[in-house]
């Protein structure tokens, strides 16, 4: 198990170096006077990166301690709340969306429920005033506050 | 010959940069401080915010720099009082700064410290006011050839020197210079590795790139961390804060010694501060550790490494400014922050960009006074900020992240791109990469390719022009003598000297 996160790696690399080699190799390349052209430094690349890659195989390192278990679901979920702290950044706007991502990345990292949300709130207004009044960024403020707010 | 200081105290003593260079070594300061985020991070997440504020080339770059040296000084902090190294390049100071906070002499080892790295740090800035003239008379002669093969120069030495694994120092500078060729080639009008999609027509941005390759990665990382319950060591009490000049005059020899070091350390391409520290910790150790008490608390074994640490730094800025190769993996992100002003670092930045460069070094001079002043009296409150608790400080990085992308970008695909690219740098340093090769091989990959084709299309397609030069061949020789002579090195070291690990 210990030498085969390296070897792993080498076979990703590979792949990676012949699929960069493949969609180089596909450029179409319109006249011009450069000799070299789009082609040939993407394909040096994937030349090196292979030869890399095979002294790698031959000799792997130590693989460090990789995530399993509770821990893995918890960067998976981790990633997923970031996920939709995109995709609902812009609709829900800044204020909302940044209040529950960090009441509940808060919570992940082992606060209470009460500090998590004390926190995270404190945290959204914190750095929308911050970042509104103090360095003029305009954040998103979400579509559903605009009925609200009456049309003008 | 020193015009360019003259004009750069002018740029830099206006009141804006002033407060810019204050405002840097503050943010700086308490960035590199906080647990887990270290000076690289800090810089990473705090670079957005200099486009923020809408500030021109040269005032964007003293921020950047004052928040570069700022981290610096800061992460010492988690070295000496809890044992954990901020960075690479503070591995060393944890070596005899936290026994000495252990014996109750936290505050003057603080303290000792701030004195050492400022220094480390003024040599290196006259070191750099002194040798960046004279390398950019040099650095006109460079053509494309001689600048291709700089480069080469520059991952070569990088990969011999720095961190523990040549080969992924190599894989990733190739991996980062990958990155670089998406988008349209801009010799042909070709795009390159876009997959249609129409936001990587431009190439991979920048902050994107850095903001999700550090502070996306560093959140997964971090929660990792709380998870496996590694608790951070017990705080050890500040106790009297002023170093005492008997104590900087027992050091004096370490300091300037390691200053020296650490400055030309820092101004080969390519090695930073990791090296620099640990080159001066040993050397120091060979020379004055007379009774064996380097790594229980002796002072000269805290001043060393943090000299040459802070001198490194700022030799690091002597390459960036007259040959546009970064001199680590902090000053690549600097130079990509110039790059996204339009300024294209190369040899000719120190002719066409006087004000920039005279402007940054002379920050440099100020910005460093600051931190001493700021830093020897309160490093207890700065200290302060090693107890934010993780729940507040990964949120706080998720939101900086999220705004700073957004505020440049308005889009969502460029949010998702760094989410991705996060998970992508999460992988690499769970691989057991260091991140700043990727940088360095972004950052210099798109110089480097056009440099290649310039030079080829000069010749005719004819690659002997890549050894033309005697500068040119002179650069390959000294590539490969720098990953040659160190493999050599060890071999005979091994032959000759089997008992020197076991002493």
């Amino acid at each position: 198990m210990k030498l085969a996160a390296d070897r792993i790696l080498s076979l990703l690399l590979l792949g990676l170096a012949a699929f960069v080699a493949v969609q180089a190799w596909q450029l179409e390349v319109p006249f011009s006077y450069d000799p070299v052209g789009p082609k040939a430094f993407p394909l040096i690349l994937a030349g090196l990166l292979a030869v890399l890659a095979v002294v790698l195989f031959v000799r792997p390192g130590a693989g460090g301690e990789w995530p399993t278990g509770a821990l893995l679901l918890r960067l998976l979920f981790t990633m997923a709340v970031l996920g939709l702290y995109a995709a609902l950044f812009i609709n829900l706007g800044f204020l909302v969306t940044t209040a529950l991502v960090s009441i509940v990345i808060a919570w992940l990292f082992g606060a209470g429920p009460l500090k998590a949300v004390v926190g995270g709130l404190l945290l959204a207004v914190g750095s929308y005033l911050l970042f509104t009044y103090g360095l003029g960024i305009s954040l998103p403020t979400g579509s559903w506050i605009e009925p609200l707010l009456g049309s003008n | 010959m020193f015009d360019f200081l003259i004009q750069g105290f002018g740029v830099a003593l206006t009141p804006l940069n002033l407060g810019l260079a204050f405002l840097g070594a503050l943010l700086g300061t308490l960035f590199g401080a906080l647990p887990g985020i270290g000076p690289i991070n800090g810089i990473a997440i705090l670079m957005p915010l200099a486009y923020t504020l809408g500030l021109p080339a040269e005032s964007a770059l003293i921020l950047l720099a004052g928040i570069y040296t700022g981290s610096e000084y800061g992460g010492r902090m988690s070295s000496i009082l809890l044992n954990v190294p901020g960075d690479a390049g503070a591995v060393m100071t944890t070596l005899d700064g936290h026994p000495l906070a252990k014996k109750g002499l936290a505050g003057p080892a603080l303290g000792l410290s701030a004195v050492s790295s400022f220094i480390g740090a003024t040599v290196a800035i006259i070191g750099l006011t002194l040798f960046a003239p004279l390398l950019a008379i040099v650095a006109v002669k460079f053509g494309p050839a001689e600048f291709f093969a700089l480069m080469i120069f520059a991952f070569a030495s990088m990969s011999a020197m720095m961190g523990k694994d040549p080969l992924k120092t190599l894989i990733g500078a190739v991996l980062g210079v990958l990155i670089s060729t998406v988008g349209v080639d801009s010799g042909t009008g070709v795009l390159r590795f876009t997959f249609d999609m129409p936001e990587l027509y431009d190439g991979i941005d920048f902050v994107v790139m850095i903001i999700g390759l550090f502070a996306v990665s560093e959140i997964l990382l971090m929660l990792e961390h709380a998870f496996r319950h590694d608790q951070d060591g017990e705080m050890a009490p500040i106790g009297r804060v002023m170093v005492k000049m008997s104590e900087v005059l027992y050091c004096k020899w370490a300091i300037l010694r390691s200053s020296v070091i650490g400055f030309v350390i820092g101004v080969l391409p390519g090695t930073g501060a990791s090296v620099a520290s640990a080159v001066a910790y040993t050397t120091e150790k060979r020379i004055s550790d007379h009774d064996n008490s380097f790594g229980t608390g002796n002072m000269r074994g805290l001043a060393a490494p943090e000299a040459a640490n802070n001198a490194s730094a700022a030799g690091s800025f002597v390459p960036m400014l007259t040959l546009g190769i970064p001199g680590s993996g902090t000053t690549a992100i600097l130079l990509g922050a110039l790059m996204l002003y339009n300024i294209n670092p190369g040899p000719m930045m120190f002719r066409e960009q006087p004000v920039v460069v005279g402007g940054l070094i002379a920050s440099l001079y100020i910005g460093n006074v600051m931190l001493l002043l700021l830093n020897l009296p309160l490093a207890g409150v700065f200290a302060r900020v090693l107890q934010v608790p993780r729940w507040l400080l990964v949120p706080s990085v998720a939101i900086l992240a999220f705004v700073g992308v957004y505020q440049l970008h308005s889009d969502l695909m460029a949010i998702y791109l760094m989410l991705v690219i996060g998970v992508f740098g999460y992988l690499l340093r769970k691989f057991g990469f260091s991140l700043a090769p990727v940088v360095l091989g972004f950052v210099l990959g798109g110089l480097m390719e056009e440099n290649l084709r310039r030079a080829l299309s000069i010749s005719g397609g004819d690659a002997g022009i890549l050894f033309q030069s005697s500068l040119s061949i002179g650069l390959w020789i000294a590539a490969a003598l720098v990953v040659l002579v160190p493999m050599f090195a060890g071999k005979l070291k091994a032959k000759f000297l089997p008992a020197a690990k076991a002493s």
